[in-house]
C-alpha cells in the first residue's frame, strides 16, 4: 500500500505540470487535437489525486487531513475540481494553463513536504472531518477567485494597453473572469462560514482544543471570511466594481496563504495538535 | 496600344497613413462633386473616381499626362502629407491596386465586403457628374466583378468580415454576453447600421441610435426595434450604455470628454467600452485619458486585432491571386482590342468593297440573289475569323503568366 501511495506521491505534480503545458500550449495554437487531449489528462490528474487520498485514507483510516502539507494538497485538488465545474458551466477553459500551473506548483511542495506515513492522531468524529472538509473547499474557492481576479487584471491589461495578443484572445473575457471570481468567493466564503462555525462547536464541546477568539489565526480566518464575503458581494456594493474586486481577490491570495500560515504555525491550535 | 499606361492612382491608406493622419484627407460624400471638379480641372486628366472610405483615400483618373497629372492630384488632394504616406501607382499596377481593393484584399479586415458598395457609390458621383468615361467604366466594372468571383470563389467571404464586425468582438472581450448589455450608435448610416446587425444578432438588450438628424436615427432605429435620439442627449445616454459605438461620417468629435460623467463611470461594474469606427474620429482622444473605467479603441487599435485575421487570410488571398490575374489580364485585352477600333471599322468597311468589287468583276450582271447571298455570308466570316485573331492577339500582347509576373513584384512593392 505504501509504494503505490509513494509513486502517486511522485507522479502528481509531473501530471499536473503535463496538464498546465498542454492547456498553455493549446492556449497558444488554439489545436483542436491538443484540446482534446488536455482534457484526458486532466480527468487523469484528478483521478490519480482522488487515488492519492484515497490510499491515504485508507492507511490512516479516516481523513487525510493532518498537517499542512496534505491540507494544500486538498485545496490544490479541490480549487482544481472546482474550476473544472465552474469552466464547464462558463464554456471557458481559457484559464486553465494558469490554474493548473498553479495547481502544479502547489502540488511539487505538498509532494515533496508531506510526509508519505499518515500522522496517527488524525482527527475523527463528524465534526472534525466537516470542519476540514468544508476549510479545504473554502480555501479552494477563495484561491480559484484570486487566480481569477489575477486573470481579470491581466486580460484588462492587455486590453487598456491595446495588446491584442494571445492573452488578449484566449483567456476568458472581463465579465465571464468577473462572475467566476465571484462566484468562487462566494463558494469560499460559505465554505469558511460552515467551516469557522463547526470550528468554533467543535472547541466548545469538547474536541479538546482551546479556542482563543483573540488568537492570529482566528482572527486571521475572520479577516479573510469579511475579506472575500466583501468580494463576493462586490457586484451590490456601490462603487466597488469588477475591477476593484479584482484587485482585492487577487491580494487576497497573501490573505489567504497569511492565514494559512498562522492556521499550521508551531504556536496555533491546529498546529500544536 | 495598351489603355493601361493612361492609368494613374494616387492615394493614402491604412498600410500607409494612420487615422490621425487619414482623417484629414477624406474627403466627405458631401464634398464629393467639389472634389471630382477640381480633379477635373486639372490639364490632362480625362476621367477621375474619387473612393473615399474610413480605409483609403484615393484618386483613379485616367490620363495622357501621367507624370504631371500625378503631382497635381498629390498637391490638391494630399497638401503637406508625408512622402511615405502617399502611394502612386500607374497603369497595370493601379489596375492590380484596384481589383485588390475591390477583392478586399486591401482592406484593414481582409475579405470585408463593404468596399465593393462603397466603390459603387463612388462610381456612381462619378458618373452623375461626368467624370466617368469608357475607360473608368469599364474598369470599376471589372473590379466589381473580379471581388464579387474572389469572395465566391475562395476563402475569403467567410469569417469575420467587417470593421464593425471586428469592433464588436474586442467589446465582447470586455463585455461578454451581450444579453444584459446596453448599446449606443452614435450615426446611423451604413456602419452604424452593420454594427446595430450584429449586436442584435448577439442579443444586446438595448440598442439606441443617436444621430444629428432624428429622423435618420428614427428610420434606422425602426428597423432593430432599437431607441432614438438626438446628439443632445448624448451625456444621458452614455451613462446608461456598456458600449458606445461611434460611425459618424465626415465631422469633426462629436463624442466630448464632458459627455462622460465620471461619478458614473466609476459606479460601473465593467469598464465601457466605446469604439469609434469614424474617419475623421467622432471621439475625442481625451476620453481615453477619463479613467480606468473606459476603453476607448478606434480603427488604428483595431487594425492590430486584424493583424491576426490577415495571417488566418493569407492562404485564401494566394487563392485569389489567379483570379485577379485573369480579371487583369481580360480588362487589358479587351482594352487593346477596343484601341482597335478605328482600324476595325476600316477593315469592315473594306471586306464589303472588296465582296462588291469581286462580284462586279467575277460575275458581272448575270450574278443570282442567291450569289449576292453567299458573298455576303462569306465576307461576313471572313471578317468575323479575322476580328477573332485580333481579339486573341490583342490578349496576347500581355500574356497571362507575364501579367502574373507583373503582379507578383506589385504585390512585393507593397
Amino acid at each position: 500500500m505504501r509504494e503505490p501511495l509513494q509513486l502517486l506521491q511522485v507522479a502528481l505534480p509531473v501530471l499536473y505540470a503535463l496538464a498546465a503545458a498542454l492547456y498553455a500550449f493549446a492556449f497558444a495554437s488554439s489545436d483542436a487535437r491538443v484540446a482534446k487531449l488536455r482534457r484526458a489528462l486532466v480527468v487523469v490528474v484528478v483521478l490519480a489525486h482522488g487515488a492519492w487520498f484515497a490510499l491515504r485514507a485508507s492507511l490512516a483510516g479516516d481523513t487525510p487531513l493532518v498537517g499542512p502539507w496534505p491540507t494544500v494538497s486538498a485545496v490544490v485538488y479541490s480549487a482544481v475540481l472546482f474550476w473544472l465545474l465552474v469552466a464547464r458551466e462558463e464554456r471557458n477553459a481559457g484559464s486553465g494553463g494558469v490554474v493548473l500551473s498553479c495547481a502544479a506548483l502547489f502540488q511539487l511542495l505538498a509532494s515533496g513536504l508531506a510526509p508519505v506515513e499518515v500522522l496517527p492522531d488524525a482527527p475523527r468524529g463528524a465534526l472534525s472531518i466537516v470542519h476540514g472538509l468544508t476549510s479545504v473547499v473554502a480555501a479552494a474557492g477563495l484561491a480559484v477567485s484570486g487566480l481569477h481576479g489575477t486573470l481579470w487584471l491581466l486580460l484588462y491589461r492587455e486590453m487598456r494597453g491595446r495588446r491584442f495578443g494571445a492573452t488578449f484572445g484566449q483567456l476568458p473575457d472581463l465579465e465571464t473572469c468577473a462572475r467566476m471570481m465571484r462566484r468562487a468567493a462566494l463558494f469560499g466564503f460559505l465554505g469558511l462560514t460552515i467551516g469557522l462555525n463547526v470550528g468554533i462547536a467543535l472547541a466548545h464541546t469538547g474536541g479538546g482544543w482551546k479556542l482563543d477568539y483573540a488568537s492570529p489565526e482566528v482572527l486571521g480566518s475572520l479577516v479573510v471570511w469579511l475579506y472575500f464575503g466583501t468580494i463576493a458581494f462586490s457586484a451590490r456594493i456601490p462603487g466597488f466594481g469588477s475591477r476593484r474586486a479584482a484587485i482585492a481577490a487577487a491580494a487576497g491570495f497573501v490573505a489567504l496563504a497569511a492565514s494559512l500560515l498562522l492556521v499550521f504555525a508551531p504556536w496555533s491550535m491546529h498546529g500544536a495538535r | 496600344m495598351q489603355a493601361a499606361p493612361t492609368l494613374v492612382l494616387v492615394g493614402l491608406s491604412h498600410r500607409t497613413a494612420p487615422v490621425a493622419v487619414r482623417e484629414r484627407y477624406v474627403v466627405a460624400t458631401v464634398d464629393l462633386p467639389a472634389t471630382l471638379g477640381a480633379l477635373r480641372g486639372i490639364d490632362g486628366v480625362e476621367e477621375v473616381l474619387v473612393l473615399s472610405t474610413c480605409n483609403r483615400t484615393e484618386a483613379l483618373v485616367s490620363t495622357t499626362r501621367p507624370e504631371a497629372v500625378a503631382l497635381a492630384v498629390r498637391t490638391r488632394l494630399f497638401r503637406n502629407a508625408a512622402t511615405d504616406e502617399v502611394y502612386e501607382w500607374h497603369g497595370a499596377q493601379a489596375l492590380f491596386h484596384l481589383l485588390r481593393v475591390a477583392a478586399g484584399l486591401d482592406s484593414l479586415v481582409v475579405g470585408e465586403s463593404e468596399v465593393l458598395s462603397q466603390l459603387k457609390r463612388a462610381a456612381d458621383v462619378a458618373r452623375e457628374h461626368g467624370a466617368l468615361g469608357a475607360l473608368l467604366e469599364s474598369l470599376v466594372a471589372r473590379a466589381l466583378h473580379a471581388g464579387k468571383r474572389v469572395r465566391a470563389e475562395t476563402d475569403l467571404g467567410q469569417g469575420t468580415l467587417s470593421v464593425a464586425r471586428v469592433g464588436v468582438d474586442v467589446a465582447r472581450r470586455a463585455l461578454g454576453h451581450f444579453a444584459n448589455k446596453r448599446a449606443l450608435v452614435v450615426g446611423a448610416g451604413e456602419t452604424g447600421v452593420l454594427v446595430a446587425r450584429h449586436l442584435k444578432g448577439l442579443g444586446v438588450q438595448s440598442l439606441c441610435f443617436a444621430n444629428r438628424t432624428a429622423q435618420r436615427a428614427s428610420e434606422a432605429a425602426a428597423e432593430f426595434g432599437a431607441e432614438a435620439c438626438g446628439l443632445d442627449e448624448l451625456r444621458a445616454r452614455i451613462v446608461a450604455c456598456d458600449l458606445l459605438v461611434a460611425c459618424v461620417e465626415g465631422q469633426s468629435a462629436v463624442v466630448e470628454r464632458s459627455h462622460f460623467n465620471a461619478r458614473a463611470l466609476q459606479r460601473r461594474d465593467l469598464p465601457l467600452v466605446v469604439l469609434d469606427l469614424s474617419v475623421p474620429r467622432a471621439v475625442e482622444a481625451a476620453v481615453a485619458e477619463i479613467g480606468g473605467n473606459v476603453l476607448l479603441y478606434d480603427l488604428d487599435d483595431l487594425s492590430r486585432v486584424v493583424a491576426e485575421n490577415l495571417r488566418d487570410r493569407s492562404a485564401a488571398a494566394d487563392a485569389a491571386t489567379p483570379i485577379l490575374v485573369h480579371e487583369a489580364h481580360e480588362f487589358l485585352g479587351r482594352r487593346a482590342y477596343q484601341q482597335l477600333a478605328p482600324v476595325l471599322g476600316g477593315l469592315k468597311g473594306e471586306f464589303e468593297t472588296l465582296r462588291d468589287a469581286t462580284l462586279d468583276t467575277v460575275a458581272g450582271a448575270q450574278v443570282t440573289p442567291r450569289e449576292v447571298e453567299l458573298a455576303h455570308e462569306l465576307s461576313k466570316r471572313l471578317l468575323h475569323a479575322t476580328l477573332e485573331h485580333l481579339k486573341d492577339g490583342a490578349k496576347r500582347l500581355r500574356p497571362e503568366d507575364a501579367l502574373e509576373h507583373e503582379y507578383r513584384r506589385f504585390l512585393e512593392r507593397l
